[in-house]
């Protein structure tokens, strides 16, 4: 029987899942209605047929293949197998009532997070052409194109497949890998639950890419989808499975870290970033490929001063635009590729809120006399008139010195006198020193402090010279109550306020700076408040700075006079410094009424996207511990990674392929498992005359993997290509490789192997050539390489070869390479740290095959080598 | 910058090649090392950019004022050191221009823009007469031995260290090729003047580049220091009067 899960989870177990959620991201506590009884027996191979209400036929083979996996001994030839415990695994999870959805809304709410957080969006159908994501052993969504249906195309899960098209699953299901073929394909013909099945008619050619997701969510869920696929006469299908999906940045992009803005390229592993959740979070990899292909760049509206250059299938958080109107009246959040965007889309800017707050800290300033220069303790209150006076520095503060800075200088218009008067009087306050009042000179009156600490402080803390002025972290997260005195401080002293001569005689607020990092800070600390401004870039004529003015106008026009304490209709007329600037308050005025904060959101409507192809570009991309998301360019975007787990997963598939006539079939497979999964999957594919079929197969994850992809050349003319990629790190075995058999007359194969272990890791090759009797005239290459990374690394390989026809034409090669220290002193020689070195010379080794693969696999390959020499995840 | 080498003594699994060299380079100094096959001139090279292989069993490396023998191989690129290899490693799959981007980002400590790198390559890369396809190549692999070593100058072009240091630069090059290397090397020399140490078995390329210092090298010692007037006399008199002097010294 099946249990009722709600009451059997007991404490015990939830916590443990919030500790992961905690520790390890999106392992969501998930209510299982339904699940089998933990263990293997003839009830429980019943009570799955049963419960997806099955046909006699199916359940007489599910128990014959159950027989067979009793009666075969667990295989002894290959990885260390002993440890998989039958009894402990739970062969059937269910996750809802509903078995199927058949649209986006019938998908729990629950299971949608998990897709979020997989980077499989709402927006899936933009997407890919038609996705299939597995949760557990039940398909809760499929979707296909309509385009794909009306060719005939069927692609479905293999459950409603048995329902639907039970002729087709009839013929072909089992015939190409029968129960009998190993203990691990008869448990899967056994237990099996979910999976593809995909039928593509006479003719017809498939040219988007079907892609599947498979995960395992809960602990010891065994998963044994069952995937088949057909190609009838002269199609053509490529499918792929991916365990994710990731896109980049290019240098010098903007990441919002716990210490301010870094490029990207800087961002390292155990930096802090803020996520799009608002709060900050641990990267735990970076990577960095060459990108060929389109580079979008897009712009907002809000900050002209901001341009962000993304690789095409970087998801980007966005409210997709309804109406053109541009006022949504639905908020809805979504992942949606750089490639996908469109102008008036609202990108998401998450508002960091976080406050941490101090009513006192100490400063180290260099100060001293002469040529010695000591560290001096500063220790300052951190209160509401320190944060007016930081205002004050920031609008119209300097330093000056000699040998270093040994006054602090504040120059107000001589209109100014109560700022000046104040900012007197705070330096006195917190400096323990009275400054000087200058005499007018030029209009201006200076508020001068001679004292080295005093002048250490501004300028180490903020900056010195009105270009690099910027806001430290401890002032980003203080209260609202300080802040709000800070911006009082430079609006009032920098800032100015209009409300005459402009179309529609409107009011704005601005606050000028040269300073594009101050500008963009201050734009936060507004957004804490609710108060949404635009940044304005403004290039002026001849040697003058670039302009950078934050503007605030429309309806946060009174939000911001009420923060600073006036009314909206009784601000000056006048700017600070006597000159009128140049800005558009028409602009400024539509552009805030184009953006909206919502929650914890300000969204901005993308105001300009256009792209451009680039070659080899450098683009980078880093991951990030629980929310897998950043802000780049001001805006949240994804970073996408497979979960981990703590206990083993047995992962025993079984995809079986039937190529006919003139048909051909590509089928790419990237596991990145995480470390506890034993990966147990066997596929292989008929192939009848001139049909071609190619599997290439990626094995970066799992603890123990075995897996041999096959091609039975079954006609004339056939051929079939196998490309086995396998990356073991610490504690991996990756026991990979493929079998070919020549079956028929002209027919040829091909098989190329490309390993790298490391530290305890091994990868083996297992390989097997068979030429028939009958067939003449064969080819057949057989290529493998391995490369080693360090002493203790260990591959193998075992080419078997059982050739009965003597007209065969076969080459056999195998390498094994370590990494020499030349090649590392030569290029380290150029700068590289030993790190990047070795991470370079093996995506070099891999190139000639990464080329065919999606690019994570570079980026989990980085990672592997990477991090598993600091041992910082895994 | 300068480099300085004090009483350098250098061991290879055991048996001492350099045996107490000292030298000085600074920016804007050209320097030959001269002398016979194996008396320890690549020895000092890679000795210098801290190749594993290569002990410093004593003496002192110096890097304006600070040692050197303990900073691994990257950390001295970063300061400026630059080794041109007589024969540079081949790597598979490697692209030439992304592997030197890299390498030049790494220098710099900063993002290196794509655009001015290219416009920089393209230059060079004619200045070299290397031909466009040269782009798209792996690092070193399928050089042909004179691409090879524009390879490495054009590698010395786009990193602009402080002190270059060039094993055998001429070396299996043809006359017209030698030409193109000497021309390109003083054009560096000329632009961002960085001490240079060249290292080479024949004056041929000094006809092309006039050296400020001529160091003749045997058996692990500088046995003579002079101006280019040593250069011409080593070509009309060959290493055996030094070779003598060398074991004489030794003794």
């Amino acid at each position: 029987m099946a249990e009722r899960i709600e009451e059997t989870v007991n404490g015990e177990e939830v916590l443990q899942k919030d500790e992961y959620l905690e520790k390890y991201g999106f392992n969501d506590k998930f209510e299982y209605k339904f699940r089998t009884k933990k263990g293997l027996s003839e009830e429980v191979v019943r009570e799955i047929s049963k419960i997806k209400g099955e046909p006699e036929w199916m359940l007489q083979k599910r128990l014959d293949a159950l027989k067979v996996f009793y009666s075969k001994p667990m295989p002894k030839w290959g990885a260390d197998l002993s440890k998989i415990d039958f009894d402990d695994i739970y062969y059937y999870l269910r996750p809802t009532d509903k078995s199927k959805g058949n649209s986006w809304d019938a998908v729990p709410e629950d299971i949608k997070r998990t897709f979020d957080k997989l980077g499989i969006p709402e927006a899936e159908k933009k997407f890919f052409a038609g996705a299939e994501a597995q949760y557990d052993s039940e398909v809760v969504y499929s979707n296909i194109k309509k385009e794909l249906e009306e060719q005939g195309v069927i692609f479905t899960s293999m459950d409603q497949a048995v329902k639907d098209y039970p002729e087709l699953v009839k013929k072909y299901f089992g015939t190409v890998i029968p129960a009998s073929d190993n203990k691990f394909a008869a448990l899967n013909t056994a237990v099996w639950s979910g999976g593809s099945f995909i039928y593509v008619p006479k003719g017809v050619k498939v040219m988007a890419p079907l892609q599947a997701y498979f995960r395992i969510n809960a602990e010891k869920a065994g998963q044994f989808e069952r995937t088949l696929i057909i190609a009838d006469e002269g199609s053509d299908l490529a499918n792929t499975d991916v365990t994710y999906i990731e896109g980049c940045f290019t240098a010098g992009t903007e990441i919002s870290t716990i210490d301010g803005a870094v490029p990207i390229e800087q961002i390292r592993t155990g930096d802090k970033v803020l996520t799009h959740r608002g709060r900050y979070r641990e990267v735990y990899h970076t990577q960095v490929r060459p990108h060929t292909g389109r580079l979008f760049h897009i712009k907002y509206f809000g900050d002209t001063s901001t341009v962000i250059d993304a690789t095409d299938e970087h998801p980007f958080l966005v409210s997709k635009i309804e109406k053109t109107e541009y006022k949504n009246t639905d908020w809805k959040f979504e992942w949606v590729r750089a490639d996908e965007l469109q102008k008036f889309d609202y990108l998401a800017m998450p508002i960091d809120r976080s406050i941490v707050s101090h009513d006192q800290m100490e400063f180290m300033v260099p100060a001293g006399t002469g040529n010695r220069i000591d560290d001096m303790p500063l220790k300052l209150s951190i209160d509401e008139g320190f944060f007016r006076l930081i205002g004050y520095y920031l609008a119209e503060g300097s330093t000056t010195g000699h040998a270093r800075d040994n006054y602090l200088m504040f120059t107000f218009n001589k209109g100014e006198m109560e700022y000046i008067l104040d900012t007197a009087q705070l330096l006195e306050k917190y400096f323990g020193k009275k400054p000087i009042i200058q005499d007018v000179y030029k209009n201006r009156i200076s508020v001068v402090l001679r004292s080295t600490l005093a002048a250490g402080f501004f300028s180490g803390e903020f900056g010195n010279g009105a270009m690099n002025k910027h806001v430290p972290n401890w002032v980003v997260h203080e209260t609202l109550e300080k802040q709000r005195e800070l911006v009082k401080g430079m609006w009032k002293s920098n800032g100015s306020s209009t409300n005459k001569g402009y179309v529609n005689g409107t009011s704005m607020f601005r606050i000028n700076t040269i300073s594009p990092l101050l500008a963009k800070q201050l734009r936060n600390i507004l957004l804490r408040f609710n108060i949404l401004s635009n940044i304005n870039k403004q290039v002026r004529g001849g040697d003058r700075h670039t302009m950078y003015c934050v503007h605030i106008g429309g309806e946060d026009l009174a939000l911001f006079a009420n923060l600073m304490g006036v009314l909206s209709y009784d601000v000056g007329v006048e700017n600070s410094d006597g000159t009128e600037m140049l800005v558009s308050v028409n602009q400024a005025q539509t552009t805030s009424s184009y953006s909206r904060i919502i929650g914890n959101y300000a969204l901005l409507p993308i105001k300009e996207i256009s792209w451009e192809s680039v070659e080899d570009l450098p683009v980078y991309n880093f991951s990030v511990m629980e929310d897998e998301s950043y802000m780049a360019g001001g805006v949240a975007v994804h970073n996408c990674t497979a979960p981990i787990y703590m206990s083993s997963s047995l992962h025993a598939a079984v995809v079986e392929i039937v190529a006919h006539k003139n048909s051909h079939v590509r089928y790419v497979t990237i596991q990145n498992w995480s470390k506890n999964v034993y990966n147990l999957v066997t596929q292989r594919a008929y192939a009848y005359e001139n049909a071609s079929v190619d599997w290439i197969d990626g094995n970066i994850g799992s603890g123990i993997n075995m897996k041999y992809p096959s091609v039975f050349l079954k006609g004339k003319g056939a051929s079939g290509e196998i490309v086995s990629i396998a990356v073991a790190g610490n504690n991996q075995v990756q026991d990979s490789g493929g079998k070919i058999y020549h079956l028929a007359p002209d027919t040829s194969s091909k098989i190329i192997s490309k390993s790298v272990s490391k530290g305890s890791g091994v990868t083996t090759y297992r390989g097997l050539l068979h030429i028939a009797k009958n067939a003449d005239n064969v080819k057949s290459t057989v290529r493998c390489d391995a490369l080693l990374l360090d002493d203790t690394a260990k591959t193998n390989t075992f080419p078997y070869n059982e050739i009965y026809n003597s007209t065969a034409t076969i080459t056999h090669e195998a390498t094994t390479g370590k990494i020499g220290e030349d090649q590392l002193f030569y290029m380290m020689s150029r700068g590289m740290s030993e790190d990047d070195a070795l991470a370079t010379i093996v995506l070099g080794f891999i190139e000639p095959l990464a080329k065919v693969l999606p690019m994570e696999y570079s980026i989990e390959l980085k990672r592997l080598i990477k991090l598993d020499t600091s041992n910082s995840v895994g | 910058m300068k480099l300085e080498i004090k009483d350098l003594h250098v061991s290879v699994s055991g048996k001492e090649i350099l045996k107490g060299i000292s030298l000085e380079v600074n920016s804007g100094e050209k320097h030959v090392i001269m002398g016979p096959n194996g008396s320890g001139k690549s020895t000092l090279a890679k000795a210098i950019m801290g190749h594993p292989k290569f002990t410093v069993t004593s003496g002192e490396m110096l890097v304006d004022g600070k040692s050197i023998n303990s900073l691994a191989t990257d950390k001295r690129a970063r300061l400026g050191l630059f080794l041109q290899f007589q024969d540079p490693v081949e790597i598979d799959g490697v692209g030439f221009i992304s592997f030197l981007r890299a390498a030049k980002e790494s220098i710099d400590g900063k993002a290196v823009g794509m655009k001015d790198f290219m416009k920089d390559m393209r230059g060079n890369i004619s200045s070299l007469k290397l031909g466009d396809e040269f782009i798209g190549r792996s690092l070193n692999q399928g050089f042909s031995g004179g691409e090879k070593k524009k390879a490495e100058v054009l590698q010395m072009a786009m990193l602009k260290p402080g002190i270059a240091i060039l094993d055998e630069p001429d070396s299996g090059l043809d006359i017209d090729a030698i030409k193109v290397v000497a021309e390109n090397i003083n054009k560096i020399a000329d632009s961002t003047k960085p001490g240079l140490l060249i290292i080479t078995h024949h004056t041929r390329i000094l006809g092309y580049m006039k050296p400020d210092f001529v160091h003749v090298m045997v058996d692990g010692r500088i046995v003579a220091n002079g101006g280019s007037e040593l250069s011409d006399r080593l070509e009309k008199e060959g290493y055996n009067s030094y070779i003598s002097k060398g074991s004489e010294t030794s003794r």
